[in-house]
């Protein structure tokens, strides 16, 4: 009897569930079950959302120190690139000086020429001398011109095994042959003490305008020829004076200089013993 | 001791000169970290050796420089001289000390080389020297004084230990 009321109960009981089941799945529990399920899923979201508060909160220190840590490492590899940056920046301004170096090596063939970087200036502020990293060791001799893709620099006055000490031709001391084209004519430039350069002895008749170029002369052996110096700035011209005078704009920034080239097939010549007495300086 | 200290101060200051502050001017002037040294050597009274830094100082400068032979140790020798002059005569302030000398001996070494570039033949305008290269070395030699006084007065300490006094 009580085996047959029980195996009654469950039937009913299945009964009533597939019959729930069947209900809700024709969606005729709708709206009954929101009026039960809403405040518990209002009340599932916040116990969720509190748990998850609660979660963060334990978890946060652990995630500080991590993320710490990777900032430091990113931003050593930052350091690190931007050093890597800095250095390939450095090497390609070297390549490019260096093949506009070669450029101008093929283009004038009757040279040889021996690459040289700026490793100093004269600690003398009266002085404009820079030195570089050849010397004897590699058949540097003192006199040889000093040039750049530009146009010309300066020539060596000193030599020691490794290094050499280059006059610039704005040194106050330094003084070049020069000839002006268009024209030809012949003059002296000279290095001024405030860095400029002034070209001298140019005759009254000649035409000379602004913009002319100057060339080295190779007169008097002391640098070879057609070596371009740089453009006529200005030009100082008094009726009464025997000569002109002009001011020139180097093609060279002298303040820039960081890598030249030494023409060592060229040595100059000492006209010195062929000045007479009276007339050497 | 001394005279090793000397070689391993004035390497590395010639090389920062040549290679660093000379491409850095004040108008044309530079500044001249041997001759702030000498001064700052010279300055203290526990130093026995500042003639010989002084003569290795032109020494080395004589060797970079295209100044001609002489200028530098001379200049060097006269500021050492001055130094040690005013360092009996005003004992108690050693940095106003150092200003004073780094103005007298920058214009000392500077009128050298000038007057001797002018007895060579080279066309130099006094007040061009003046304005654009010796008053602007002043300038840059001053903002400089002060550190390597320091740093020069520390090692001056280390190489000269002050001996302690007993009393019997």
């Amino acid at each position: 009897m009580n085996t047959t009321s029980r195996n009654l109960q469950t039937i009913v009981f299945v009964l009533i569930a597939v019959g729930m089941i069947a209900l809700a799945l024709g969606g005729y529990l709708t709206s009954l079950s929101r009026i039960f399920l809403n405040p518990l899923i209002e009340v599932q979201a916040w116990v969720y959302s509190r748990f998850q508060v609660a979660q963060d909160l334990l978890r946060a220190p652990q995630d500080i120190a991590r993320l710490q840590q990777r900032n430091a490492q990113l931003e050593a590899q930052v350091s690190q690139l931007q050093a890597q940056i800095i250095e390939l920046q450095q090497q390609l301004t070297e390549a490019r000086i260096l093949s506009a170096l070669v450029d101008f090596a093929r283009a004038n063939p009757e040279n040889r020429y021996q690459a040289a970087a700026v490793i100093g200036r004269d600690p003398s502020p009266f002085l404009r001398y820079i030195i570089i990293n050849r010397g004897s060791d590699d058949n540097i001799r003192r006199g040889m011109p000093v040039v750049t893709q530009q146009g010309l620099v300066g020539r060596i006055e000193a030599v020691t095994a490794n290094a050499a000490r280059v006059q610039l031709i704005t040194d106050s001391a330094s003084v070049v042959n020069a000839k002006i084209q268009p024209s030809g004519a012949q003059a002296v430039l000279k290095g001024q003490a405030s860095g400029d350069l002034l070209l001298d002895l140019i005759p009254q008749g000649v035409s000379i305008e602004v913009g002319n170029l100057v060339l080295t002369s190779g007169l008097g052996g002391g640098y070879p020829p057609n070596i371009v110096i740089g453009q006529i700035a200005g030009i100082r011209s008094q009726p009464q004076e025997l000569f002109q005078s002009a001011t020139v704009q180097s093609v060279v920034d002298f303040n820039q200089l960081e890598i030249v080239l030494v023409i060592v097939n060229f040595r100059p010549v000492n006209i010195e013993p062929l000045i007479p007495e009276g007339n050497q300086p | 001791m001394a005279i090793l200290v000397a070689f391993l101060v004035f390497i590395p200051f010639l090389m920062i000169q040549i290679g660093i502050l000379s491409n850095l001017p004040l108008l044309q002037g530079y500044p001249d970290l041997i001759l702030l040294a000498i001064l700052a050597w010279s300055l203290r009274p526990e130093v026995r050796t500042a003639w010989q830094w002084g003569v290795i100082g032109g020494l080395l400068m004589t060797l970079v420089s295209a100044m001609p032979v002489g200028v530098y140790l001379l200049a060097y020798l006269l500021v050492v001289a001055i130094a040690q002059l005013i360092r009996r005569m005003v004992w108690r302030l050693p940095f106003l000390t150092m200003l004073v000398m780094t103005i007298l001996g920058t214009f000392l070494t500077h009128s050298l080389s000038l007057i001797v570039l002018q007895l060579l033949g080279r066309s130099w305008s006094i007040s061009f020297a003046l304005g654009t290269i010796i008053i602007p070395s002043v300038l840059y030699n001053l903002i400089l004084a002060l550190p390597i006084h320091a740093v020069i007065s520390e090692l001056a300490k280390w190489v000269y230990p002050v001996q302690p006094i007993y009393e019997s």
